[in-house]
């Protein structure tokens, strides 16, 4: 424990919900071997968040279990600690040896979402370490991120001596050994950097140049990857409570607007009987009574047959609760319902019409959605449905299939059962123009256009009884998009807006577009020069990133796009994407 | 039903109540403890504990009572396997039915981390902030003694239907003695039930 425990420590009472802070979680590794480096995890949102994230509980677990490496965490600390943190002079400070972050020999963080971006700024200027990458002296830690953010790393590229590029099993222990080696040997942080350049997956955007290019990082042997072998049990409750099990990587469908459908191929599945294995370990070491399923698709998982099998009377000897998230409506078997004790379905139609889930590639047709008659049979009285709005091609006619599709599902549900009344809530997001997807170049509609449109849909929805409809801030899609699909000069409005109070924007009571627009014109820039549509030849911030899929194969699934055209699932056949040039897809 | 003294330190401090009653169920998975569970709709697992103890307060004398077909012995040495660190049993107890200790606590000793010293407790105005407030009261009645413990001052609170939160009285008792103590720095060490008007040790009537 450092010097800062006591002071730090007699804090804790008086913020809401310490133990976000106070660590000893169960299964919490030795904190107290001695280790060539240590690195320090980060996560730009809160505890009871960060504590939900698998790749973060991943790679904690992967370093913790080295004898010559340890790692600790940090979370992004509430407003009220902060001001505390500052009034009584303590920096920012690890959870598990309450160490300065700026003693640590890597800090690491985990970006998953581009409104994280100022939280990161947040979490150096509590920890008091400069924001750019170029203020930072020898006796700085060495900042890398990664994350699903990594895409399309330049918004956030200055404020970092390295990034991770896909996905950081490997990578993240290669790193630690380069940095160990280095500072054993005494090299400087420029050569350090140099030799941290050369581990595949890692960009050091300090040496980029013409021609730089980094391939995406991508776990070979899937099967035989380390996991979480024991998680963290938090003390508090967080978003997922419960044992998560990952089953594969990468996804079949090809959807087109889905950039983790994309950035994850190669298609690796993990075998039911490992993941069995996996799944009661992880259930025997933390006493959690919930087990997740958790893929992008996770009902198009080839052996959830037998892993159900394996599994279910495991599970129902010791009351154990398996939940099946994001099923595919052309997956649902009747059992799924009877057996999950929950009461509320989950869908994601995510367009309205046939001819717009054919634009997207999502491929859930109308007799699909006449397939939740199962569900009322089998005894659901509630149905949550996602769509997006502002999908490339969409019409006033696409959205107003919204509202017929939630008529369908009443009239079904009458027929089957006349007891409480279908609840139907709708949930839709604006459509964000991701990198690395078919759709990298489309515009996003205009704010204006986004509040027609869901002032229309809630029009439509209003006459439907036992309709509820949510959408998402059209102000913060605006962002999500610019940041997203963003260059360097990013980065001086991620730091300006943070200098005039943005912060936790992910957070709608604290989000303030006021202060990001006052951010972009600061730097004469204007939010809508990143979200306009993109000419297919011009060259993209990201082109130097290679994710294994083809630019061209991105243009040619566009195209099919436009056409109406739908792309096979990969399960049916190999489309030729590019990616099993990093690895077998071991559905084929 | 079963009965476990434990000790509430370190980092465990900071759990609350609450988090800790959902975390119990969870340690006593992982330790292979058979808790029964309630009959009816929404069966919970039958575990008691003693009142809750302050955010930031370590205790000697925390209780569990858990109804579960096992030697309390046996149960004690696997809690300590599989609680986390900061929570310890030091005691078990086989029992005939539910204590409710909840119920019949009524007061707990502290001890401060002042030096021990005479203080006139017959009149004791503290003064604390209560929902951004600032309240006053003469804490008198439930300040119910004070001792001397290995030099130490330790105070005998009321808990329960009347209660005094230990921390309160720090503003106050730092002013005496011009020091900064923390409410990180008091601790319980035991509890009383009481008992034909008397003030009994939770301990004696679990024996
Ligand atoms: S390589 Fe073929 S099977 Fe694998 S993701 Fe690409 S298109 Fe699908």
């Amino acid at each position: 424990m450092s010097d800062y425990s006591r002071k730090f420590e007699a804090l804790l009472p008086d913020v809401e919900k310490p133990a976000r802070y106070s660590g000893g979680e169960w299964n919490t590794p030795d904190m107290n071997k001695r280790v060539r480096a240590d690195m320090c995890f980060c996560f730009p949102d809160l505890y009871e968040i960060g504590m939900s994230n698998l790749g973060v509980q991943i790679l904690y677990d992967i370093i913790n279990c080295r004898e010559d490496f340890r790692a600790e965490r940090c979370f992004a600390p509430a407003p009220d600690l902060a001001e505390l943190l500052k009034k009584n002079d303590i920096p920012l400070l690890s959870i598990e040896t309450r160490k300065p972050l700026k003693d640590f020999a890597v800090v690491g963080f985990s970006i998953g979402f581009e409104l994280l971006y100022t939280n990161v700024l947040y979490m150096l200027d509590l920890a008091r370490i400069p924001f750019r990458a170029c203020d930072r002296g020898e006796d700085m830690p060495i900042l890398i991120a990664g994350g699903p953010c990594s895409v399309n790393p330049e918004p956030f590229a200055p404020f970092f001596d390295a990034v991770v590029c896909g996905e950081g099993e490997e990578v993240d222990l290669e790193i630690l050994r380069t940095v160990a080696d280095g500072k054993e040997r005494g090299l400087s942080k420029a050569q350090i950097l140099e030799n941290l350049s050369r581990i595949e997956g890692t960009y050091v955007p300090s040496l980029k140049r013409t021609g730089y290019v980094v391939r995406k990082a991508v776990v070979k042997d899937f099967e035989n990857a380390p996991y979480i072998s024991r998680p963290l049990v938090p003390n508090i409750e967080s978003v997922h409570d419960r044992a998560t099990l990952e089953l594969y990587r990468g996804c079949a469908s090809g959807c087109r607007f889905c950039q983790a459908g994309f950035w994850y191929r190669p298609i690796r599945e993990r075998s039911a009987k490992k993941c069995a294995s996996l799944a009661k370990n992880m259930l025997e070491s933390t006493g959690f009574d919930e087990l997740s399923l958790c893929s992008l698709s996770t009902s198009d998982y080839t052996g959830l047959e037998q892993l159900e099998n394996e599994l279910s009377p495991y599970c129902r000897e010791r009351g154990i609760t398996m939940a099946l998230p994001s099923l595919r409506i052309s997956s649902f078997k009747p059992d799924m319902a009877r057996d999950s004790r929950r009461s509320s379905l989950t869908f994601a139609p995510e367009a309205g019409s046939q001819r717009l889930r054919n634009v997207i590639n999502k491929n859930v047709s109308e007799e699909e959605i006449d397939k939740i008659a199962v569900a009322f049979e089998a005894g659901y009285d509630s149905v949550k449905l996602y769509f997006m709005m502002g999908l490339p091609t969409e019409t006033d006619e696409d959205i107003a299939g919204i509202a017929d599709i939630c008529r369908r599902l009443k009239s079904l549900y009458w027929e089957k059962r006349h007891k409480k009344g279908l609840n139907i809530s709708v949930s839709c997001a604006v459509f964000i123009p991701k990198p690395c997807t078919p759709f990298q170049w489309e515009a996003q509609i205009s704010l204006d256009e986004m509040k027609r449109r869901q002032a229309y849909l809630r029009g439509l929805l209003k006459g439907i009884k036992g309709v509820n409809f949510s959408w998402h801030g059209a102000e913060t899609s605006v962002l999500e998009a610019a940041l997203a699909r963003g260059d360097r000069r990013l980065a001086d409005v991620i730091e300006e807006a943070y200098k005039t109070g943005a912060r936790f924007d992910s957070w709608s009571e604290h989000f303030k577009w006021d202060v990001w627009q006052a951010a972009f014109e600061s730097r004469g820039l204007k939010a809508e020069q990143f979200t306009r549509a993109r000419d297919l030849d011009e060259e993209l911030p990201w082109d130097f990133i290679d994710p294994g899929v083809d630019k061209e194969y991105f243009k040619k699934e566009r195209a099919l796009a436009y056409k109406g055209v739908t792309t096979r699932n990969c399960r049916e056949g190999c489309n030729g994407c590019g990616a099993l040039k990093e690895g077998r897809c071991t559905i084929l | 039903m079963i009965a476990l003294k434990y000790v509430k330190s370190g980092n465990m401090r900071f759990v609350s109540h609450i988090d800790l009653l959902r975390h119990a169920s969870r340690i006593l998975r992982r330790a292979g403890i058979p808790v029964r569970f309630s009959n009816g709709f929404n069966p919970h697992p039958l575990i008691f504990f003693s009142p809750p103890l302050g955010l930031g307060v370590a205790s000697e004398a925390e209780y569990i009572a858990i109804d579960a077909p096992m030697a309390a012995a046996e149960a004690l040495e696997r809690f300590n396997l599989s609680a986390p660190a900061g929570l310890k049993a030091t005691r078990a107890f086989d029992l005939k039915s539910n204590p409710n200790l909840q119920a019949r606590i009524v007061a707990a000793d502290y001890v401060y981390p002042y030096a021990y010293r005479d203080i006139d407790f017959s009149r004791f105005e503290i003064t604390y902030l209560k929902k951004g407030e600032v309240v006053s009261e003469d804490a008198a009645a439930k300040i119910l003694g004070a001792t001397s413990e290995g030099g130490k001052l330790c105070l005998r609170l009321a808990t329960g239907g009347v209660n005094l939160r230990p921390d309160r009285l720090l503003g106050a008792l730092n002013g005496i003695y011009g020091e900064d103590a923390k409410v990180t720095d008091i601790l319980k060490v035991r509890q009383f039930a009481l008992e034909e008007g008397k003030l009994v040790l939770v301990d004696e009537i679990l024996k």
